[in-house]
């Protein structure tokens, strides 16, 4: 069923995108469904990841739509469209049987991932194979993308600040075509829903940060459901409202990210380890039952914050282009004020 | 259920390189964001396909493989971050260009003409 849904969403996006609002909807729709495909075949972790990402990542290019053309203009001549499928058409048969032949012939060298099975509770600490994997077998990896993560954020961040320097590019949003404007742009329902929801968005991201080493979670999770409790502020009570309420600067949080993790990674020099060994010990407070201290969670925390920063710091660098266009700024929370006598 | 996620492989490569055919800077975008579905999923496949082995341990007998799960993790991450600044390129591209197009070949002159 998902199977013909995603083959229906897919091959329509080909069809419809020219309008590009349609076509965003339609691939968003993609990976909604690649997100229930993950979780079917036992990777709870992943199915998560994707459902954020997804939300995240549709978000972004809703606000980046504001500053594109709605539709693609002329589409390309018919040859030239029939010659793109047929190179489309035979490349994806070709993954296609590619994946077909790897899925049904059995490991040429046995995995190594018994190891991490076995390795994960007593090596670790934790009994969440793919998180130990992500914290602590792998942390070295790990590290190195949130650094990845870290700079495509400056990137962004640099990108805009060239286009707002450039008098060209401001001259062309100037005169950028108006769009109809909803009258109630930050509508009361929303505002009040989002708010109501923070803290409650907030508390799932620290549950799922607290329990990522033994169960689906960890920094990646939390760092991105807090994001998108924070990006639903931005989008139901606009950014200058939220900006003011704002008290780290993006790039901080970036930058404390990374430098948690180092921190971490450096941390078990001290105790003569290479760098990034990560170390447990059971604890049991009186009142509580046992649980773990993992240096990993240090690390994680790093991670966490990296993740939080830059998807923040990506919004904030197009919030300021858009304020840049002459777009009513909106200090109000609402458009409408209810106490007033109307 | 290997022919099904196969067949799904195989259409979001296709979709996603179709995209990019059509050398505008959105189409671009999102075919990139289906072919990172596309190579996320194949990935994660490499793994082979088992159903109710979530790899946490003491939950079951039998564990999927989670190596491939953390590669994928942090693998969807990476192309959320890659979509950010490929959006950002794209719009300061257009607004910097006054168009839309990625090449800047010959036919782009033609175009324009």
């Amino acid at each position: 069923m998902l199977w013909g849904v995603l083959l229906a969403v897919a091959l329509a996006t080909t069809v419809l995108h020219r309008d590009r609002v349609v076509a965003l909807i339609l691939t968003s729709l993609a990976g909604l469904i690649i997100a229930p495909f993950f979780a079917f075949h036992s990777a709870p972790d992943l199915a998560l990841t994707q459902i954020s990402v997804e939300v995240v990542t549709v978000l972004l290019i809703l606000l980046a739509l504001h500053f594109l053309p709605a539709t693609t203009p002329d589409a390309l001549p018919a040859p030239r469209r029939l010659w793109s499928a047929a190179v489309a058409g035979i490349a994806g048969a070709g993954v296609g049987w590619l994946a077909w032949a790897m899925m049904t012939r059995h490991h040429a060298f046995p995995p190594i991932s018994e190891f991490h099975l076995a390795q994960s509770k007593p090596g670790a600490g934790g009994t969440n194979a793919v998180n130990t994997i992500i914290v602590d077998f792998r942390g070295f990896d790990t590290y190195g993308e949130i650094i990845v993560l870290g700079i495509a954020a400056l990137v962004i961040f640099a990108t805009i600040e060239a286009v707002l320097r450039s008098p060209a590019a401001m001259q062309r949003l100037a005169i950028r075509s108006p769009r109809r404007e909803d009258a109630d742009r930050h509508p009361m329902m929303f505002a009040v829903a989002t708010r109501v929801l923070l803290p409650m968005a907030m508390l799932v991201g620290v549950f799922l940060f607290l329990r990522g080493h033994n169960m689906p979670g960890g920094g990646f999770v939390a760092g991105l459901v807090f994001a998108i409790a924070l990006l639903m502020q931005y989008m139901a009570s606009g950014y200058e409202w939220s900006q003011k309420r704002q008290r780290y600067d993006h790039h901080l949080v970036v930058g404390w990210g990374i430098l948690i993790a180092s921190l971490a990674g450096v941390g078990s020099w001290v105790f003569g380890l290479p760098f990034l060994t990560s170390g447990f010990v059971y604890v049991t407070p009186w009142p509580l039952d046992t649980f773990e201290l993992a240096t990993a969670a240090i690390f994680d925390l790093g991670v966490f914050l990296t993740v939080l920063g830059a998807v923040l710091l990506a919004l904030a660098s197009l919030s300021r282009l858009a304020l840049r266009t002459g777009d009513a700024p909106q200090s109000r929370a609402f458009d409408i004020d209810p106490t007033e006598d109307r | 259920m290997e022919a099904l996620v196969a067949t799904a492989i195989g259409t979001l490569t296709a979709v996603g390189l179709y995209l990019i055919l059509q050398r505008r800077t959105f189409p671009v975008i999102l075919g990139l964001t289906f072919l990172s579905y596309a190579v996320n999923v194949s990935l994660f496949v490499s793994g082979r396909l088992v159903t109710n082995a979530a790899p946490i341990i003491g939950t079951g007998e039998t564990f999927a493989d989670p190596l491939p799960q953390a590669l994928v993790l942090t693998a969807i991450v990476i192309s959320f971050g890659m979509t950010a600044v490929l959006m950002i390129l794209a719009i300061s591209g257009h607004l910097q260009a006054g168009h839309d197009r990625v090449n800047l070949g010959d036919d782009a002159r033609k175009d324009d003409a």
